[in-house]
């Protein structure tokens, strides 16, 4: 909502200076976003003048030169474009010095070869409007010499209030006004039509019938013998400060009212009514109207519409239809004011795609019995500005408005809920401040009837609400509330997240967000198979972008993205992570929302760690992302998670290069090289790791508890041995057998070299292992070390088909 | 004899003067003061010459071990403090950079949320999160949004048919954790919200944390209480505060609350719109209407809820210009925080 503070001092005698009014708004509720000075670049420079005489330019058949009266002693010569420069017209001159609103200084220069002090400017020059039809023609009732800006009273400042939908009264002038009368202690002055007849519907030549309960209020007057004329300067200089184009008096009067009250109106030129009466209806199947846009509707039952005995001629609230659009030519106007059901005018508004600033105020609600008072307003001002005449009597046809509403306000309730301690007085003072009758019934309780104009109070917490607001929120004290203490539960799923997150940024990982949505296009380029249920995707029915349509099932493909962002800024040694969720239909209403850990890793090791200590060539491989691996489970004390290295179900990995991880008989992800083809898709020619792990399924799995086991105070004893195996043999599980032999003296083992080569037979391979041996409660002989080492070296012979390797 | 001895003497002297390393020290000493040096050679052999001559050159002989020994220790003393002090050849260059294995970082955006979840932790609040897909009448109708009211305007929504959406807000947790249970409650929401608009200022998603408090004889005051508490400890104890109305369906009274801008210290700025404050939140006493539909007794019970952008809180913290720079995870960005 736009207004001028020279129109809010129309209804109310304020001297604030302008920041402590727009504070006051920004406190009561009424947020500003702007608040600008008006006209601030035209000064005394800009004057009105009278051009005295008008000769050809001897060089330029377009150009004229003017001798032009500013008031001083001399006359001025200014060279002049426009086609109504003509002698004894009173216009406005910018002098030297002049700076225009589209960035042009004014100097005294030469123009094809003749002098011209100054520049004879249209209003568009002057950004008074957008009419650039010529150089600005005034009535003579100006005096020459006299500054713009002074003759034209422009100097103002320009509001903009954002008005919550709660408040509709607020999209007025005289409601904005109203707020102000209120937090600055002002009366508040609404102009009153005076003298008009009664609204008896007796006698009229026009008829008015109303069918739809979506119109409980219907008024109109007939207006005869109209002149349509360009509005006065006051009327034009003020809609075009807050943005509309001045279109002709009628029209602009029934503007300025519906800014002024907040109650649209219409007016229809009354010789195009045939039938000469309205008929207020639901639409019928299949009828159409042309709109003042200047496009075909098609209307449906739900929609309200105004008719005269033939068809539409209006959608009711909305906007009005151009076979009765008032024209130069219009002679009788029939001037509506009505109330619509806000929910009938929002239907339509969304089924038709069509918010005006008449329907903006309908679907809200407007003030019931602000009706007749609107219409009475423009009734007048047509009559004082047109000369129309207007019929005796109108119509008021009123069925079915909603109801006042009595509302129980309890003092002690209010000091409950606001945290103070109010008396009833001080509720009964502040809402009068804003025209709100509180009646006291007895010493803790007063009866409300909210003025009609506030749609929205309705219950003792909205009135509440108002005494918070009067009273200021800063006001109000801080206090802490009492409130038994009780241990808050932690969700799983985010206690994971948070020590998985924490886990990937200690091993030098960077956290990514993304989207959730995604395009649907990524599972191709994924390629994943027809039967994976990552195919299956949410698709979202008002993308904001193709490529974001569709509900993400897997985190992989934007992480890509990155990856090959990053790189296209020469930043390919990469380590990224995201924790987030994956959304799979499941049937339900809902899909399931799987929270996962997806890895991204690329490039050189340690990305950021000085390349001096640390080799720059050394870039990352498939042990590198089985490290992130273990590490997570080794945190999370994940046990019995299954390394399946043989799997081709992790369709993300390249074959023999990637493993799926199981637990408890589901999949929990997977981790490896991205595959090749993916990579490729995605315009990525380096190798990327990857993992991509469920930590929904995760959080699942118990950590295993942590049990003490004594130290023992006797040293150990490492052994090597060096096994010659087949190549195909997977060294993890000549580990794990070594571990499974559970021997008592057994501490650990560490693989320390695998050979192939020389002194190695062909197909085979050397693998050296480092065990060692301890005792809890005696120092070991080797003897019985030994024994031990024996045991399982001849284990793992027998299990690998090994030998021992010949030094 | 004693030719030899002098010129011994001599080439120690030169000898130990060009001495700059500790090893070469020790090469010296064995060469010229130890057991099988020349000096003890020479002087071994004394008792070969004449018994006249033989007391001089004795003393001669130890004099010079006596000199040759007294040099050594004042050049290994040198030397010694030498190396000390920094100035030898095998010293350290303690300018390189650290052998570190890098740290990575949190997104901005989580460590706000992070931060965000910890001081409401702190003060008792439960973390509960809900789902991203959410339905018409969690996110709106159960929230008193009912199907045709212009407040569905203030929601831009992304739909997947008539009645599931992305929420809009993480408001309905609050609506799931009342139909769960009975107060007093004291719930925090973090989580990803959905709004369909796009330009400087809007990404379509961003990050939320509802916050609710119920329990018998809670006040507006206690709202101002906690989130006055909220702010001190997010930005510092000293920022200015502001509460001023505004209008949410499912609160009431409802508030949005100012801090003076970080910018420019409520000056007036670009950031603050000239303004001098800049809105990080918004709140109020839960609306009856809420406590309805979740079977609540509004005349027993009240509540208060907010909610916190994250990404405007980062942006105010660390002085982000561009709100897209959040979802490119550029490391030039990532590395920042
Ligand atoms: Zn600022």
């Amino acid at each position: 909502m736009k207004c001028t503070l020279s129109w809010l001092r129309n209804y109310i005698e304020c001297d604030l200076p302008t920041a402590k009014l727009v504070q006051g708004l920004v406190m009561a509720g009424l947020e500003v976003d702007s608040c600008q000075e008006l006209f601030e670049y035209l000064n005394d420079s800009v004057r009105i003048v009278r051009i005295k005489s008008v000769r050809p330019h001897p060089q330029a058949d377009r150009l004229v030169l003017c001798d032009v009266d500013a008031g001083g002693e001399r006359v001025l010569r200014i060279v002049c474009g426009a086609p109504n420069a003509r002698p004894g017209l009173l216009t406005v001159l910018a002098l030297p010095g002049t700076s225009l609103p589209n960035g042009v200084i004014i100097k005294q220069s030469k123009i094809r070869g003749e002098i011209s002090e100054g520049m004879l400017c249209s209003e568009k020059d002057l950004g008074i409007s957008e009419n650039n039809a010529g150089i600005i023609d005034l009535p003579d009732s100006y005096a020459v010499g006299e500054p713009l800006v002074d003759a034209l009273d422009l100097h103002d400042t320009l509001l903009e209030v954002d008005i919550t939908p709660n408040r509709p009264d607020c999209a007025s002038v005289i409601g904005i006004a109203r707020e102000i009368a209120g937090f600055a202690g002002k009366k508040l002055r609404v102009p009153v039509a005076q003298n008009l007849p009664a609204l008896t519907g007796q006698n009229l030549p026009f008829s008015v019938a109303v069918d739809s309960a979506a119109c409980p209020r219907y008024s109109a007057r007939l207006l005869n013998d109209v002149t349509i004329a360009p509005s006065p300067w006051w009327l034009k200089k003020i809609l075009l400060a807050v943005g509309l184009r001045p279109i002709n008096n009628v029209v602009d009067i029934t503007n300025f009212v519906m800014l002024e009250f907040g109650q649209p109106l219409h007016a229809f030129d009354f010789d195009r009514l045939a039938g000469a009466g309205i008929i207020v209806r639901q639409a019928r199947p299949l009828e159409k109207i042309n709109t003042l846009d200047g496009v075909a509707r098609q209307l449906d039952p739900e929609m309200l519409v105004i008719c005269d005995h033939e068809k539409p001629v209006a959608v009711a609230g909305i906007m009005g239809g151009s076979s009765s659009e008032v024209t130069a030519s219009t002679k009788r106007i029939l001037l509506e004011s009505a109330y619509f059901d806000p929910v009938s005018i929002r239907r339509t508004v969304r089924k038709l795609n069509m918010s005006t600033d008449s329907s903006y105020r309908f679907e809200r609600g407007v003030d019931p019995e602000g009706i007749p008072k609107a219409l009475e307003r423009a009734v007048q001002l047509i009559v004082e500005l047109t000369g129309a005449k207007l019929v005796d009597d109108g119509i008021d046809l009123i069925q079915g408005l909603p109801e006042k509403k009595v509302i129980k306000l309890r003092v002690q309730r209010v000091s409950d809920l606001l945290g103070i301690n109010i008396s009833a007085e001080e509720i009964e003072r502040l809402l009068l401040g804003i025209e709100i009758i509180a009646r006291q019934i007895d010493e803790l309780t007063f009866e409300v009837v909210p003025p009609t104009f506030r749609v929205d109070l309705e219950r003792e917490i909205d009135l509440i609400e108002e005494i918070a607001r009067l009273k200021g929120y800063n006001e109000l004290p801080s206090t802490l509330p009492v409130t038994p203490m009780s241990f808050p539960e932690n969700c799983p799923v985010r206690s994971l997240r948070d020590k998985i997150a924490a886990t990937m940024v200690a091993l030098g990982f960077y956290e990514a967000i993304n989207y959730s949505f995604v395009s649907d296009h990524n599972v191709d380029l994924l390629g994943l198979a027809v039967q994976d249920k990552r195919r299956q995707q949410l698709r979202l029915k008002n993308p904001l972008a193709e490529d974001q349509n569709v509900m993400r099932t897997t985190l992989l493909p934007a992480l890509l993205e990155n990856v090959r962002r990053n790189i296209n800024h020469q930043t390919s040694d990469l380590q990224l992570f995201e924790v987030g969720k994956v959304f799979l239909p499941q049937g339900g209403e809902l899909p399931e929302e799987d929270e996962r850990l997806t890895v991204v890793m690329c490039g050189r090791r340690y990305p950021g760690a000085p390349v001096l200590h640390y080799s720059a060539n050394a870039v990352v491989d498939i042990h590198d992302i089985r490290g992130v691996v273990e590490t997570i489970l080794l945190q999370q004390a994940c046990a019995g998670v299954i390394f399946d290295t043989d799997s081709v179900d992790e369709q993300l990995g390249e074959a023999g290069e990637s493993v799926v991880l199981r637990a408890n008989g589901r999949m929990l992800g997977g981790y490896g090289l991205v595959a090749r083809n993916i990579l490729k898709n995605f315009g990525i020619k380096q190798d990327v790791y990857f993992i991509d792990l469920s930590i929904s399924l995760l959080s699942l799995i118990p950590p295993e508890p942590k049990t003490f086991r004594p130290l023992s105070r006797y040293p150990s004893v490492t052994w090597d041995v060096a096994l010659v195996v087949p190549e195909a043999i997977k060294c993890g599980e000549l580990l794990q057998a070594v571990h499974e032999a559970k021997e008592v003296l057994f501490e650990k083992v560490e693989l320390f070299d695998i050979y192939q080569g020389n002194n190695i037979d062909k197909g085979t391979k050397s693998v050296a292992l480092s065990i060692t041996y301890r005792s809890a409660d005696h120092t070991l002989e080797d003897d019985e070390v030994e024994i031990t080492h024996k045991k399982i070296i001849n284990l793992l012979i027998s299990r690998f088909q090994g030998k021992l390797r010949e030094v | 004899m004693e030719e030899e001895l002098l010129r011994l003497q001599s080439e120690a002297k030169t000898e130990l003067s060009t001495i700059i390393r500790p090893d070469e020290l020790e090469s010296f000493r064995v060469k010229y003061l130890g057991r099988k040096c020349t000096l003890t050679m020479l002087m071994r052999k004394l008792g070969e010459v004449s018994a006249q001559d033989r007391p001089r050159l004795g003393n001669l002989a130890n004099s010079i071990k006596k000199e040759i020994e007294a040099d050594f220790l004042e050049k290994e003393m040198a030397l010694t403090q030498l190396q000390a002090t920094g100035k030898g050849e095998s010293r350290k260059d303690l300018t390189l950079p650290g052998r570190v294995i890098p740290f990575g970082r949190r997104h901005p955006v989580s460590q706000v949320m992070l931060e965000i979840c910890r001081i409401f932790e702190g003060l008792g609040f439960a973390v509960a999160e809900g789902s991203d897909v959410e339905t018409d009448y969690y996110n709106f109708e159960a929230l008193n949004i009912p199907k045709h009211h212009p407040a569905r305007d203030m929601h831009d929504t992304f739909y997947f048919d008539e009645s599931v959406l992305l929420r809009t807000h993480t408001s309905p947790m609050q609506i799931r954790a009342m139909e769960k249970q009975e107060p007093p409650l004291r719930i925090i929401a973090p989580g990803k919200v959905y709004r369909c608009d796009s330009d400087i200022t809007h990404t379509p998603m961003f990050h939320q944390v509802e916050g609710f408090l119920v329990d018998r004889h809670v006040s507006f005051a206690d709202l101002k209480g906690v989130l006055s508490i909220f702010i001190a400890k997010m930005f510092d104890s000293n920022v200015a505060i502001r509460f001023r109305p505004s209008f949410f369906p499912f609160t009431e009274p409802s508030a949005e609350v100012d801090i003076a801008c970080v910018i420019c210290d409520g000056k007036g700025c670009r950031v603050c719109k000239q303004t001098g404050w800049i809105e990080i939140l918004g709140a109020g006493l839960i609306d009856p209407e809420v406590f309805r539909m979740v079977g609540y007794d509004s005349e027993k019970f009240s509540g208060f809820a907010f909610g916190i952008g994250a990404e405007r809180i980062a942006m105010l913290k660390y002085g982000i210009n561009d709100i897209r720079l959040y979802y490119e995870n550029d490391m030039r960005f990532l590395s920042q925080f």
